[in-house]
């Protein structure tokens, strides 16, 4: 029996071990490299010389906090939507979540290329209604890669709120209807306490995807508005300083474990 | 008075699903309307309608030869995903392993750490040890990601399923490989097709490691679309991600046939 299940774990193991656990233990390791037998933490003062990559850092963490904000003031509602909605209705908001999920980020970046650049379909919009002139741009703004990146990750909330609710008891929020609270009573006494733990669990899940990501912050921002993430895909390719770049992915994978762990922790609380 | 509250609500619910259609939908809308394109430049709405792009790429040996390469690679990542982890997945809900919390925490991890991490180690350690990047670096790189999907729907689907049938296998003397076969694979068989579908998907559409992972002769469709998007992107890109979504779409519609996307969402 023991040895059954041995062997059952045992490749993926290897694997893990060989191409996730050995590569990223190698990032740790060349990040304290300060040259042949030396270690110790020049490569992460390297970070601290001027502002920029204090500004990097505070910039990453910044957006990724407008984005968790406004992927849960939009997910939690429509996860609770999802949860009360029946036959084609809920299949529908299944796909609408789904499906874009599934689409590649570039694809969706891309859309946003489109959306958000001078003469595309906001600007034009807003001089429709005259809120903003025609060459009104968000490319290359925080607000644009918040925007693009809140439409990434809102299926990452949505899915993990909606499976919390999905456990709570359809019988509670029946007694509080039935002694007389309204339904935005009940929403806020009985459902949004009961679904914190998804709310949160969501949150640090899209803060810690958020904090890491990459191809939409490069695209929206481009080289003016660095994060962490692109400046790690920078230093790798084009300045080929190594031990700096992991220097700078070890000091994001710090930031994401922040998050990550309590995360675990929730997950495991709930035995999910 | 209830009716009126209720009145609200709902128009609420209605006011938030059309918000968060338009924001979900816009930006694969536009793709898609801007690939249909007469014009030489990406303009939104465009000027005139054609399928002169998808001519366009279908000719095009740079889009064909990276399809073709995305489609090898997802069809190896999406086998060696299955191959191990389903029998992960057997293990962590089939058998009191000790910490099992920890190995399937383990397995899961690839979710949430930092894949620009991964691609920085992958890159470090193709180059140092295996002369630099290749279709397999790009394989395992790929099964990495895709593996928590794997693990994740076969344990939700045998967590749910029948112990006793397995038991009965094995109270019956039936060898180990007929257990299996005629047991516990059937019954994770809706598992395993939801994560083949993730997996297939995920690596077909992934842009990141492939990003680290690039030499000439190593570039996917993603990652062809993705340089494009860096300097100035023609209608062909729209055609060629609309391509993308439809097989997105047509691989959506046979899971839900075959499992039902709705088990599988939540």
């Amino acid at each position: 029996m023991k040895r059954e299940a041995f062997l059952l774990l045992m490749p993926g193991v290897v694997v893990l071990g060989f191409v996730f656990a050995l590569p990223v233990a190698q990032v740790l390791l060349l990040a304290f490299d300060e040259g042949p037998g030396q270690i110790g933490a020049a490569n992460f003062s390297k970070l601290f010389v001027d502002s920029y990559y204090p500004l990097v850092a505070e910039r990453t963490i910044r957006l990724a906090s407008l984005i968790t904000l406004v992927t849960a003031l939009l997910g939690v509602p429509l996860a609770y939507v999802m949860y009360r909605a029946q036959g084609w209705i809920r299949s529908a908001l299944i796909v609408l979540i789904v499906l874009p999920l599934m689409t590649s980020v570039v694809i969706r970046t891309f859309g946003w290329l489109v959306i958000l650049g001078r003469g595309g379909l906001l600007a034009r919009t807003l001089d429709m209604f005259g809120l903003a002139p025609r060459n009104f741009s968000l490319m290359h703004t925080e607000t644009g890669i918040v925007l693009a990146l809140a439409q990434v990750l809102l299926p990452f909330m949505t899915l993990t709120v909606l499976a919390a609710m999905s456990r709570i008891e359809r019988n509670l929020e029946e007694a509080a209807r039935t002694m007389g609270a309204g339904i935005f009573a009940t929403l806020w006494h009985v459902v949004l306490p009961l679904a914190r733990p998804g709310i949160v669990s969501g949150s640090l899940l899209v803060f810690a995807l958020a904090v890491s990501s990459f191809v939409t912050p490069m695209l929206v921002g481009g080289v003016r508005l660095p994060v962490l993430a692109g400046a790690v895909y920078q230093q790798m390719t084009s300045t080929l300083d190594w031990p700096f770049a992991a220097a700078q992915a070890t000091l994001l994978l710090a930031l994401a474990l922040l998050v990550i762990l309590p995360y675990a922790r929730l997950a495991r609380a709930r035995g999910g | 008075m209830a009716g009126g509250i209720s009145l609200a609500a709902r128009l609420l619910a209605v006011l938030l699903i059309l918000v968060v259609s338009v924001f979900m939908l816009a930006p694969l809308a536009v793709v898609i309307v801007s690939s249909f394109s007469a014009s030489e430049f990406l303009i939104f709405p465009p000027r005139g309608w054609s399928l002169r792009w998808y001519a366009e790429i279908l000719a095009s040996r740079a889009y064909l030869d990276a399809a073709w390469f995305s489609l090898q690679l997802a069809v190896v990542v999406t086998i060696l995903a299955l191959a191990i982890g389903t029998p992960a997945a057997i293990a962590i809900t089939r058998h009191a392993v000790p910490g099992a919390e920890i190995i399937s925490g383990l397995f899961l991890s690839p979710l949430v750490i930092p894949t620009i991490l991964l691609g920085t180690g992958l890159l470090m350690m193709f180059s140092r040890y295996a002369g630099g990047s290749s279709f397999w670096a790009l394989v395992a790189g790929h099964v990495i990601v895709t593996l928590p999907y794997v693990v994740r729907t076969v344990a939700a689907v045998l967590a749910r399923a029948d112990r006793a049938a397995e038991e009965a296998a094995r109270v019956m003397g039936a060898p180990w490989w007929r257990r299996y076969w005629h047991v516990v694979l059937p019954q994770a068989r809706p598992g395993i097709a939801a994560g083949a579908f993730f997996a297939f998907n995920v690596s077909f559409d992934e842009a990141v490691i492939a990003l680290f992972l690039r030499t000439p002769g190593v570039e996917t469709l993603p990652l062809l679309i993705y340089s494009k998007l860096e300097f100035s992107p023609d209608p062909s890109v729209a055609a060629a991600a609309t391509l993308m979504i439809l097989l997105t779409i047509v691989l959506m519609v046979a899971l839900d046939r075959s499992v039902g996307l709705d088990r599988v969402a939540a």
